[in-house]
C-alpha cells in the first residue's frame, strides 16, 4: 500500500492531478448540481477501484491515510479539475463518526459498504421545528426487544430519495432534563414499510432535498452508534470537521473561474466599475485561502480546531455568493435566463451558480449561528 | 385651488387608483395566482387582462385625447407597485410603457391603440440585438419591400403577445414595424426566466411587417419609451420589495427557534429594520422620479431621472428579497413558499432594461453632460 504522506507535497500534487485529468469524465466536469449515483457511480467506481474514495479515512480502514496536508492537496486538485465529491456524506460524515466512535463489528460492517457506495447516505439531522435550534429534536427512537421503532419526521434530507440509508439524531430520552441530553445517533435502513419520503422543490425548480417520514420504522438495537442518550456531544464533535470542510475556498474559487472567463467573454472587463468589483472578489478569495491556510496548518500541526474556525464559514460563503451575484452582473440583459449561457467556448449557467451559493449562508449552521458562536467564544462578548 | 391642494388632489386620485388595483389584484387570488399561471406554462390570464383594461389600467398614461385616462407616469407607477405586489405576469408595464409608449408618440390613430388598450391584444416590442459575445449590439436588422430580416433578442411578452412592434434599419434610417405573432419566416426561441415568464429570441427571414412610422422619430420615441419602461419597472420592484419584506415579517414573527420567535433576535430585528429603510428609501425615490418625468418633457432631464429609479429599486430588491430567503431559513430555499417566488421575479425585473450598475453609469453619464453644458 502506497504511503502518500512520505512522497513530497509536489510529487503527491502531480501524482493526484494526473489522475483526475486523465480518468475523471470530461461531461461530469464542473456539474452545476448533485448528481443521483447513478449518474456518478462509473467515476465512483474508479476511484474505488484505486482506492481513493476516502482521501482522509486511515488506511486500516481504507482509506488513503492523508495528513492535513497531503489532504488539502487532495480536496484542493479536485475542485481545480471540477471533480464532483459524489455522494460523500458516508465518507464525510457517518464514517468518520463511526470510526472515532463505533464498536469493531460497525466498523468492519459499515465502513467498506461506504467505500463500496453499496449504502448511499444520507444526513437526518433537521426536523421541521429544529433547524437552527437543532437540539429541538422529537423525532422518538425507543427500544422494542432488539430494535428501535422510530417516530417523527426529518427535513431538508438532501437526496433522501437518492440514498439507502440514513443517519439521524433522535430523542431516546424524552424526559432528561436538558434539550441537548437524551438524544442518540442512530443507523437506519431506508426501505421499510414506515419509512416515507417526499421530495421537495426549490426555488430553482430542483428537487435535491426531501421530507422523511417515519411511522413505526425499525432499526435494529446494534445501530445505534456510540452510547445511549450520548448523540448530541457525539455529532458536536465531528461539526468541527464540517466547518472546515464548509469555509474551504473550493466553491468560491471555482465560482471565480467561471466569473473570469464568463466576464472576459462578455467584454464586461471592459467596464472599470466592473474590473473593481472582479478585483474585489478575487481578493476577497485570495485571502480567505490564505486564512483558510493558518487553520489547516493547525489541523497540520495536530492540533484540533477551535470556535474561531466559524469565521472560515462566514466570509467564503457571502465572498461565494457576492462572486454568483456578480456573475448575474456580467449577464447583463441574460441575468434573469435558466440555463448554460454561451460565451465564445464558455458555457456558463449563471442563475444556477447563484441559486446554489444561497443556501451556503444557511446550512452547515446559518452565518448568524456562526456569527452568535464568534461573538460569545471567541470575542468573549455577553449574552 | 391651491398648489397643494392640487397636489393632494391628484395624490388622492392616485390613492384611489392604489386601492382598486389592490382590490382587482386579490380577488383575483394574488401571488397564488402568479404561482399558478407561472405552473401551467407561464402565459398570462386574458380574462385578468380584460379586466384590467376595463379598470383602465392600460390606458393610464396615455392622453385623454388618444382614448386613455391621462393620468401620467406616476399612476402608471401606482399600477406597477401593485403589479410587483402579487408578481402578477400580465404585460402591465410592457404595454403602459413599451408598446403603448411608442405608438401614441409615433401613430396615435392606429387602430392597435384602441386594441392595447381595450386589453384585447398585447404587443411585444423588439428593439435590442445580440452581439458576438452575447451582449447587446446595434441594431442591424432590416426592413425593406415590407419584409424583415435578421433578429431580435431579449423580447420581453414574446410568448402571448399577438404581434411585435419591431425596431428595424432601413436605408432612410431607422423604422418601426408591425408584425403578426404567426408572420411567415418568424421563429421565436423560448428562453425561460427565472419567474417562468419567456424571453424571445426573434429571427425573421422575408417576414411580411407592415409599416408604422419611419424615421428619427422612431428613434427618439423608442428612447423616451424605454426610459419610461425603466421607470415604470423600478416601480414594480419596489412593489414586489414591499411586499416580500410584509412576508418577511409575518415568518419572522411566527418561526420559533430557541424557544422564541426568530424576529426577536436582536440581530434579525436589526436586519428587518434596514431592509424596511432601504425599502421605504426606494419607494420614495421612485415615486418622486415618476412624478417628476410628468412635469419634464426634455429626455435630457427624464432619462437620468427613470435611471435613478431603477438603480436605487434594483439595488433594494435584489438586496430584500435575498436577505428574506436568508431569514426564513430552508423554507425559503423552497418552492412550496412565495417568498422564492418575489426572489425570481426581481432577477428577472433587475435584468431587464439595465440593472443597477447600468443605471448608476447613466445617471452619472447624464450629470457630468449637464455639468459640462452650464
Ligand atoms: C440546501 C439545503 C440542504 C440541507 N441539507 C440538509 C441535510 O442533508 N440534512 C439535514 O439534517 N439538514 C439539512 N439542511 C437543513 C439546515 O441545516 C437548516 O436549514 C439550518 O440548520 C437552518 O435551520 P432552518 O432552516 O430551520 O432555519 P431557522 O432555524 O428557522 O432560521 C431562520 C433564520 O433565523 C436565523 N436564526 C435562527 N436562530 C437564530 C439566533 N439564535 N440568532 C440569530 N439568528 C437566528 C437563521 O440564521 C435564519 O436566518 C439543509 C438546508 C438547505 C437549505
Amino acid at each position: 500500500m502506497t504511503d502518500w504522506n512520505a512522497m513530497s507535497d509536489a510529487e503527491f500534487r502531480k501524482e493526484v492531478r494526473q489522475f483526475f485529468e486523465a480518468e475523471y469524465p470530461e461531461e461530469l466536469r464542473h456539474l452545476p448540481h448533485r448528481p443521483k449515483f447513478a449518474e456518478i457511480e462509473h467515476w465512483h467506481r474508479k476511484l474505488h477501484a484505486k482506492g481513493w474514495v476516502a482521501p482522509a479515512w486511515p488506511a486500516e480502514f481504507g482509506g488513503m491515510g492523508l495528513n492535513a496536508a497531503k489532504l488539502l492537496i487532495f480536496y484542493e486538485e479536485q475542485q481545480r479539475w471540477g471533480v464532483n465529491r459524489g455522494r460523500d456524506m458516508g465518507v464525510q460524515m457517518v464514517g468518520p463518526l463511526i470510526i472515532k466512535f463505533g464498536t469493531r463489528e460497525q466498523k468492519d460492517y459499515w465502513l467498506p459498504r461506504i467505500l463500496s457506495c453499496e449504502d448511499i447516505w444520507c444526513q437526518g439531522y433537521s426536523e421541521p421545528g429544529a433547524g437552527s435550534d437543532l437540539a429541538n429534536l422529537r423525532t422518538r427512537a425507543e427500544i422494542d426487544g432488539d430494535d428501535f421503532v422510530i417516530n417523527g419526521q426529518k427535513i431538508w434530507t438532501t437526496m433522501a430519495h437518492d440514498a439507502t440509508h440514513i443517519f439521524m439524531l433522535v430523542r431516546t430520552d424524552p424526559d432528561a432534563p436538558k434539550k441537548q441530553q437524551g438524544i442518540s445517533f442512530l443507523l437506519a435502513p431506508m426501505d421499510q414499510p414506515g419509512v416515507d419520503v417526499r421530495t421537495i422543490t426549490t426555488l430553482s425548480g430542483e428537487t435535491e432535498f426531501c421530507e422523511v417520514f417515519f411511522d413505526n420504522a425499525r432499526t435494529p438495537r446494534e445501530n445505534l452508534v456510540g452510547e445511549l442518550n450520548k448523540g448530541w456531544t457525539m455529532a458536536k464533535a465531528l461539526l468541527s470537521f464540517e466547518r472546515i470542510f464548509i469555509g474551504s475556498p473550493s466553491l468560491a474559487q471555482n465560482a471565480l473561474g467561471q466569473l473570469e472567463s464568463f466576464a472576459r467573454g462578455r467584454g464586461a472587463f471592459d467596464d472599470p466599475v466592473f474590473r473593481d468589483r472582479f478585483a474585489q472578489a478575487a481578493l476577497d478569495v485570495e485571502d480567505h485561502a490564505a486564512l483558510y491556510a493558518r487553520f489547516a496548518d493547525q489541523l497540520k500541526r495536530g492540533e484540533t480546531l477551535g470556535a474561531d474556525v466559524s469565521m472560515l464559514k462566514i466570509w467564503v460563503t457571502e465572498c461565494f455568493q457576492r462572486i454568483t451575484e456578480l456573475m448575474i452582473e456580467a449577464a447583463g440583459p441574460d441575468g434573469g435566463t435558466i440555463g448554460p449561457l454561451q460565451v465564445g467556448n464558455v458555457s456558463v449557467d449563471v442563475l444556477s451558480s447563484f441559486y446554489k451559493a444561497r443556501p451556503t449562508t444557511i446550512y452547515g449552521g446559518s452565518n448568524e449561528i456562526q456569527r452568535n458562536i464568534l461573538s460569545k467564544a471567541v470575542l468573549g462578548l455577553p449574552g | 385651488m391651491t398648489q397643494t391642494d392640487i397636489l393632494s388632489s391628484e395624490q388622492e386620485d392616485l390613492r384611489l387608483l392604489r386601492e382598486s388595483a389592490r382590490t382587482l389584484f386579490e380577488r383575483a387570488g394574488g401571488s397564488d395566482r402568479a404561482r399558478k399561471l407561472r405552473d401551467a406554462g407561464g402565459g398570462f390570464d386574458a380574462e385578468m387582462v380584460r379586466e384590467l383594461a376595463e379598470a383602465g389600467v392600460f390606458g393610464v398614461a396615455v392622453p385623454e385625447d388618444q382614448g386613455g385616462l391621462g393620468m401620467g407616469l406616476a399612476a402608471g407607477g401606482v399600477i406597477a407597485e401593485e403589479v410587483g405586489r402579487v408578481i402578477a405576469p400580465e404585460p402591465v408595464v410592457l404595454t403602459i410603457g413599451l408598446s403603448l409608449g411608442l405608438l401614441r408618440r409615433l401613430c396615435p390613430d392606429h387602430p392597435k391603440m384602441a386594441q392595447l388598450i381595450g386589453g384585447e391584444i398585447s404587443l411585444a416590442v423588439a428593439w435590442q440585438e445580440r452581439g458576438p459575445g452575447g451582449a447587446p449590439a446595434d441594431a442591424t436588422c432590416r426592413y425593406a419591400d415590407g419584409k424583415l430580416t435578421g433578429g431580435k433578442a431579449w423580447v420581453v411578452g414574446a410568448t402571448g403577445s399577438q404581434g411585435f412592434l419591431v425596431v428595424a434599419e432601413q436605408d432612410e434610417g431607422p423604422v418601426l414595424v408591425l408584425t403578426e405573432a404567426d408572420a411567415d419566416g418568424l421563429v421565436i426561441d423560448k428562453r425561460t426566466q427565472a419567474d417562468g415568464s419567456s424571453s424571445g429570441e426573434l429571427s425573421f427571414s422575408g417576414t411580411p411587417a407592415a409599416e408604422l412610422a419611419r424615421g428619427d422619430a422612431v428613434q427618439a420615441a423608442l428612447e423616451e419609451a424605454v426610459v419610461d419602461t425603466t421607470a415604470l419597472a423600478a416601480a414594480e420592484l419596489v412593489g414586489l420589495s414591499g411586499r416580500a419584506i410584509e412576508i418577511t415579517l409575518d415568518y419572522i414573527k411566527t418561526r420559533e427557534q430557541f424557544d422564541k420567535p426568530i424576529g426577536s433576535f436582536q440581530v434579525i430585528q436589526h436586519r428587518a429594520v434596514d431592509l424596511n429603510v432601504m425599502c421605504e428609501v426606494a419607494q420614495a425615490g421612485v415615486r418622486a422620479a415618476l412624478a417628476q418625468m410628468d412635469s419634464e418633457t426634455d429626455p435630457k432631464v427624464r432619462t437620468p431621472i427613470a435611471s435613478r429609479a431603477k438603480a436605487r429599486a434594483v439595488t433594494a430588491a435584489k438586496k430584500i428579497t435575498r436577505d428574506a430567503i436568508q431569514l426564513h431559513g430552508a423554507v425559503g430555499y423552497t418552492d412550496e413558499f412565495d417568498i422564492g417566488l418575489y426572489l425570481n421575479r426581481a432577477l428577472v425585473l433587475s435584468a431587464w432594461l439595465g440593472d443597477d450598475t447600468y443605471h448608476r453609469r447613466i445617471w452619472f453619464e447624464a450629470r457630468e453632460a449637464e455639468g459640462a453644458a452650464q
